[in-house]
């Protein structure tokens, strides 16, 4: 059950990573017709990462100790050194970034320059981050998996 | 007919979250060079990264308010491509304080 609680936080992750991909695309060709659907997707974007950092941040308060004392007696401690402490804090600017841009692209994207523009770069702001994100959750599960290796 | 107004909550919200995501760094820097300051909000909520998240959150959430109601409920008024560069510089600036500090201060 920990374990699928971890892929879901994953797989939120991803599902706000596609969705804000779609809004991007979408913003560079805005017209009238993929308004309501950038909204749309907007939101779905900011509900995945909601749901990402809530479950994710249950499991990392209540069972990540755990790994975190493997890791640290493991051949990769740096998995937790640099990449589970900066993860747990960049997500803070990832869950701002997410919940800012259905504020963003409420404007009229097909008829504001602006608004395009901004919402352009808070989405590319979005997808270079949860990429980020992704990256470190590999090394941090990495890390775990090298430890367990290296005791046996 | 293209314009380039922004609504109100979209620039205050885009300052706020310019602030909140450089005192978010700060806020590490903080945290993990004093004791005491990481003490104190373990007690707040029980976890200090509970307190630092919630603590955040807020801050950007009643900032962003704040913001928007000001100037006779109009709003903070900005550029555009002031409001832009300080978004993107404020995060830009956020994450290479929380990334800088542990590759090389901690």
């Amino acid at each position: 059950m920990n374990e699928l609680l971890l892929m879901a936080h994953v797989s939120f992750g991803v599902l706000c990573l596609l969705a804000t991909v779609w809004v991007f695309v979408d913003t560079l060709q805005a017209s009238e017709a993929n308004l309501a659907r950038i909204k749309w997707l907007s939101r779905l974007a900011a509900s995945a990462m909601w749901l990402a950092f809530l479950v994710g941040g249950w499991w990392y308060v209540t069972l990540y100790p755990a790994d975190k004392a493997i890791i640290l007696k493991g051949p990769w401690p740096f998995a937790h050194n640099l990449f589970m402490e900066t993860k747990e804090h960049l997500v803070i600017l990832l869950l701002l970034l997410t919940t800012y841009l259905p504020i963003v692209a409420a404007g009229n994207l097909a008829a504001n320059k602006a608004a395009r523009k901004l919402t352009l770069w808070v989405a590319a702001l979005i997808v270079l981050l949860a990429l980020t994100m992704e990256g470190e959750g590999a090394f941090i599960a990495m890390g775990v998996k090298v430890a367990l290796l290296a005791g046996k | 007919m293209e314009n380039s107004s922004l609504s109100k909550n979209t620039i205050a919200f885009g300052l706020s979250l310019a602030v909140t995501s450089v005192i978010n760094g700060l806020l590490v820097v903080a945290k993990e060079k004093s004791p005491a300051v990481q003490s104190l909000m373990k007690r707040l909520i029980g976890h200090h990264w509970i307190t630092h998240s919630a603590g955040i959150i807020l801050l950007f959430l009643v900032l962003g308010w704040l913001l928007a109601k000001t100037n006779g409920g109009q709003g903070v008024k900005i550029a555009f491509p002031n409001l832009l560069g300080t978004v993107v510089g404020g995060v830009a600036l956020g994450a290479l304080i929380i990334v800088g500090f542990y590759l090389f201060a901690d």
